[in-house]
């Protein structure tokens, strides 16, 4: 081995690259760069401004954060719906004025005051919302419009009443409680917003309304579809924000006891930034109400933050718009790309060397020499099937089998021409098996272990095991049960053969080939599912032997089988009986003579061989090409093989042509004829089996005659 | 997007290739078309008076409608090129880097041992194509894989001896005269280059979907181009993997390398891609193959009309040479050991 070739073994094999992609999965990594921002944020700024954390400044800058977070609340429930509210500064000018004339120039109650405020928000949520949810108008444009209308009304206003608000008398103890009060150490605004950013959680995640503005969000079209009405939701998005923007006025109305030109000015910009800046998707119905408040902490230290530094409005504004660029980018790349970058990290190829194989070309003399009798199979279902993995026959010799539709099919006796769905499991019904009462055990692809009782009444037996401790993503998940087989006392041993694929991507854990293959049990006694062995190259066909005593399982990337052993000496360890093959295995079976079969799935290829030494390449692969470009296994041409108690191999056969069954998956034999099943094909295959034994028959192997 | 050139140092660019669209939009003629003759691995085709030669392997046939193709003659080596000087002396080049032209061997200077195609110009100037320096015809994929760029274009005007005419060339697999000039197909860089007898070149036609391989005149004034394999991305990708590539010269044998073939799926240890699975019967038409089958019609201006496809479930692969002959085109598919004949006058291209 060149050094270059060692030193790629111990970086592929040894570098958990395969995490990366593992955590990309989580839904919660949408949160991070937010969060890291935030982070940051208060970090730095911490550090340069002394005393940034005294809780005098603190008090203040709630207060502030407080009127704040409301109104960037109300602005992540439109985003959420799909719009966008630019008119939230003026609406929240506007109330602020409304309170401050109702209280200080009317000379009304406080409680008149906040009627007057809420009024005058909920109004302009209204125009804005009957203007975008009813008659449709673009969001941006027209909040835009009510943005420039309130503020020049709210200027015109501030002007005309400046001098009488000043000269007013009115004053109020509950104003100035709400002002400048705490309570249990905390403003009432920071209580305000807490209270409306729970209510707000509550009503997005856990109530019909909100799901609908999430719904509307995401696709208005397939909301519409479902029947949700989305014109009053996004109406109702509006009326929300106003409502939200009108609270926060008030507030700063009676923390500041009057209003200026400056309240509320450039609020939209900041309220927009914080909730981009948090996560909050420009495009509808991916956010959060704490990812809004992550976006308003992070907006309101960064200006305060500067403004203490010294940095005048100007340095504020151009930071703010850096971050909204840099926030917009970041969310609309992230949104696009997650997969990509996800299907271009996710795959971690490993680095193995396959061993030297004999040759399996027609003709070369070793016994693995394929020949051409499969092709002489008659078919079985042939365009009415699609993806019969496993075939399996009762003792009425009535045919069933697996299809990608996630239906049992059974064909039957005894010309198989008819055939009916025997049941519905769904997922991708792979290996089958018969246990001793007759009952169909099936491993589900993406399922689990399931069990179709002889009246058809589907039962689910398993669909986990025990969690590695090490594991980021759910390994106690069966993500693809392959095979199984049953024991005399009943328990069933069966594969799941990898932990980082869903079973219709199975193909793709060749290119990768970690070895997270597993052996499992079920015991039907007391229901529990046990992991016997991990960490094999994708575990495929389990078979019990003759004797019951220990079990044949499939390694298929390794092109290896192995014995477990069941009872003696050897109990629960495994070892290796065919190594090297020039094939790739998989389910294997009980011949009639005392021998097995087992299925090919495929070939391996002196060029993908090599590839296996050279994960490097196989990782830029997978990066720069699409999938259907990549370098496979040579899965074109199967076969099936027969091999004896001690792992000698007694013959193989196959179809060169590839005409009639390109892949084998599995066969089983039944007096005297061979079915083939393979997963890509659209037929079973039955070839007569020259010498074999006419009446023997796999349930009567393993339980006995007919009762 | 934006970030890509900076990510692009990281990972590397996405490996693409030009589409089959415009005048390359597939189709199936080529599998639709009737079989002339059915000859093993034909290469070459000549129309020579009213016969039709062919070469295979070491022998020259002559092909006729409803008969066995007749052999004409046989040489030591396998023949690579053939042509008809304009007085109507056989001209072939050997798979040994021999010239015989009436049955004499020409004395070659020592720099050509690839002869891949020989052309006489109106003059009676004799272009010569020499694929590479260091390998023979038949080991062209050895030379694209190892990015051999070591071709030359050499003339022998009339009465005088081989010059040189340019260098460098990426595998010169097809010559088409036109006036003084002439066309070169340029395969390894997919492209049509036209040379004056200075050795000055102009790219003529690039970004082609395959590997052009011969040239033969049309009868309106333009050109058939054949591609003897198409473009691959998993092979675009091995070509710049070096590390990969080098072991697999070494150690993968040449008919089972990741590289284009003449035709495929004829073993199960050739490499396979994910798309050119065989699922429920079916093999995906336009799956990415090693071997294709591809005619091109040029213009007289040499800019693709129209083109003949046989696709990546067809068995009409890797096409060498194709020749125009009374409102017929003989079509020889080297993959898919026949003769085609395609009616141009009803063709309704």
């Amino acid at each position: 081995m060149s050094l270059r070739e060692r030193l790629q073994s111990w970086r592929y094999n040894l570098v958990p690259d395969h995490l990366v992609g593992e955590i990309l999965t989580k839904r919660w990594t949408d949160n991070a760069i937010p969060f890291l921002a935030l982070v940051v944020t208060l970090a730095s700024f911490g550090s340069i401004i002394p005393g940034f954390f005294k809780l005098s400044s603190l008090q203040e800058s709630t207060r502030q954060l407080g009127e704040f977070s409301m109104v960037v609340t109300g602005m992540t429930v439109v985003m959420l719906g799909g719009g966008i509210d630019l008119s939230v500064g003026s609406i929240f000018a506007l109330s602020c004025f409304s309170a401050v004339y109702v209280f200080f120039i009317l000379e009304q109650s406080i409680w008149l005051a906040l009627c007057a405020s809420l009024a005058a928000g909920l109004i302009f949520g209204a125009v804005n919302g009957y203007l975008v949810g009813y008659l449709r108008l673009r969001a941006f444009l027209t909040t835009l419009v009510t943005f420039i209308f309130g503020r020049a009304l709210f200027d015109i206003l501030v002007t005309t009443y400046a001098a009488d608000v000043q000269l007013s008398q009115a004053t109020s103890d509950v104003l100035d409680f709400i002002g400048d009060g705490t309570f249990w150490g905390l403003s009432v605004s920071v209580w305000l917003a807490i209270i409306l950013a729970i209510v707000t959680h509550i009503a997005l995640t856990r109530s019909r309304p909100g799901w609908h503005v999430l719904a509307v969000g995401g696709s208005r079209r397939s909301a519409h579809n479902a029947g949700i009405r989305v014109r009053r939701t996004v109406f109702m998005t509006y009326v929300f924000s106003g409502f939200c923007a009108s609270i926060g006025g008030f507030l700063i109305a009676c923390r500041l006891s009057g209003a200026g030109p400056g309240t509320g000015l450039n609020l939209e910009i900041m309220a927009l930034t914080a909730a981009v800046v948090g996560g909050v998707s420009l495009g509808g119905g991916r956010g959060s109400v704490v990812k809004g408040l992550m976006g308003a902490i992070i907006v309101l230290t960064m200006t305060n933050g500067l403004i203490r530094l010294g940095y005048g409005t100007g340095t504020n504004q151009m930071v703010l718009g850096i971050m909204l660029a840099v926030a917009v980018t970041i969310d609309i790349r992230w949104l696009k790309n997650r997969h990509k970058v996800l299907n271009e990290v996710y795959v971690a190829p490993v680095y193995l060397k396959m061993g030297d194989t004999q040759s399996a070309v027609p003709g070369s003399g070793t016994p693995y020499a394929l020949d051409n009798r499969l092709s002489a199979a008659d078919h079985i279902g042939l365009g009415e099937l699609e993806g019969p993995e496993d075939v399996i026959l009762d003792r009425d010799d009535h045919l069933y089998c697996g299809t990608r539709h996630g239906e049992i099919v059974r064909f039957f006796a005894p010309d198989y021409v008819r055939s009916e769905v025997f049941a519905h499991i769904g997922g991708f019904p792979l290996g089958l098996a018969f246990d001793k009462s007759g009952n169909l055990i099936s491993c589900v692809g993406a399922m689990g272990l399931y069990s179709v009782s002889p009246d058809r009444e589907v039962k689910r037996l398993s669909a986990e095991t025990s969690r590695s401790w090490t594991s980021i993503v759910d390994d106690a998940r069966l993500r693809d049960p392959n095979d199984c087989d049953i024991a005399p006392d009943g328990r069933i041993y069966f594969t799941d053969s990898t932990k980082r694929y869903d079973a219709h991507d199975w193909a793709l854990d060749s290119i990768e080939n970690r070895a997270t293959g597993r052996l499992l049990v079920y015991d039907p006694r007391d229901g529990s599912t046990k992991t016997l062995l991990d960490g094999y190259r994708y575990t495929n066909g389990v078979c019990m032997a003759h004797d019951g005593k220990s079990l044949f399982f499939a390694e298929s990337w390794a092109c290896r089988v192995h014995r477990y052993w069941l009872e003696g000496p050897k109990a629960g360890t495994a070892e290796c009986v065919i190594r090297d093959m020039p094939g790739y295995p998989d389910n294997i079976n009980r011949a009639s003579d005392g021998n097995y079969w087992m299925a090919w799935l495929g070939m391996r290829t002196p060029s993908f061989d090599l590839s296996l030494r050279h994960p490097d390449m196989r990782k830029r692969m997978t990066r720069r090409l699409p999938q259907d470009e990549w370098l496979f296994p040579n899965i074109n041409t199967g076969g099936v093989v027969k091999f004896n108690e001690t792992g000698g191999i007694v013959e193989a056969m196959g179809d060169l042509s590839g005409a009639a069954h390109p892949m084998v998956t599995s066969m089983r034999e039944h007096k005297g004829y061979l079915f083939v099943g393979g997963i890509l094909n659209n037929r079973i295959g039955r070839y007569k089996i020259s010498g074999a034994d006419p009446d023997w028959t796999s349930p009567a192997s393993y339980w006995g005659a007919k009762p | 997007m934006i970030l890509d050139p900076i990510l692009d140092v990281f990972r590397g660019k996405a490996v693409t290739i030009p589409p089959l669209d415009g005048a390359f939009r597939p189709n199936t003629r080529l599998d639709d078309a009737p079989v002339f003759a059915e000859l093993t691995e034909p290469d070459n085709l000549l129309s020579s008076g009213d016969r039709l030669l062919a070469s295979s392997g070491n022998a020259i046939h002559a092909l006729a409608a409803g008969s066995e193709p007749v052999v004409v003659d046989t040489f030591q080596s396998p023949v690579t090129a053939l042509a008809l000087s304009p007085s109507g002396e056989l001209t072939v080049g050997l798979e040994s880097g021999t010239l015989l032209i009436a049955g004499r061997e020409v004395s070659l200077p020592a720099a050509i041992r690839c002869i891949t195609a020989l052309a006489y110009a109106d003059d009676g100037t004799l272009w010569l194509a020499n694929g590479s320096d260091r390998h023979a015809p038949s080991e062209w994929a050895a030379d694209l894989m190892k990015k051999g760029a070591s071709g030359s274009l050499w003339a022998r005007m009339q009465g005088g001896d081989f010059r040189k005419v340019a260098g460098d060339i990426a595998f010169p697999y097809g010559l088409h005269p036109v006036g003084g000039d002439v066309l070169v197909s340029e395969s390894w860089r997919h492209q049509l280059v036209r040379f004056n007898t200075a050795g000055h070149r102009t790219t003529v036609l690039a970004h082609l979907p395959g590997y052009p391989a011969r040239l033969s005149p049309a009868g309106d004034g333009g050109a058939w181009l054949t591609l003897f394999a198409p473009r691959n991305r998993l092979i675009e990708f091995v070509l710049q993997e070096t590390h990969y590539r080098q072991d697999m010269i070494e150690q993968v044998p040449p008919a089972f390398w990741i590289a284009p073939a003449l035709s495929s799926s004829r073993s199960f240890l050739e490499p396979l891609q994910c798309g050119g699975i065989r699922t429920m019967g079916i093999h995906k038409p336009w799956s990415p193959s090693r071997s294709y089958g591809l005619v091109v019609k040029l213009d007289q201006a040499m800019q693709p009309q129209f083109s003949l496809h046989s696709r990546a479930n067809g068995t009409r692969h890797g096409i060498c040479s194709v020749r125009e002959n009374d409102g017929q085109l003989f079509i020889a598919s080297k993959g898919g050991d026949c003769v085609l004949a395609v009616d141009l006058a009803s063709g309704g291209f």
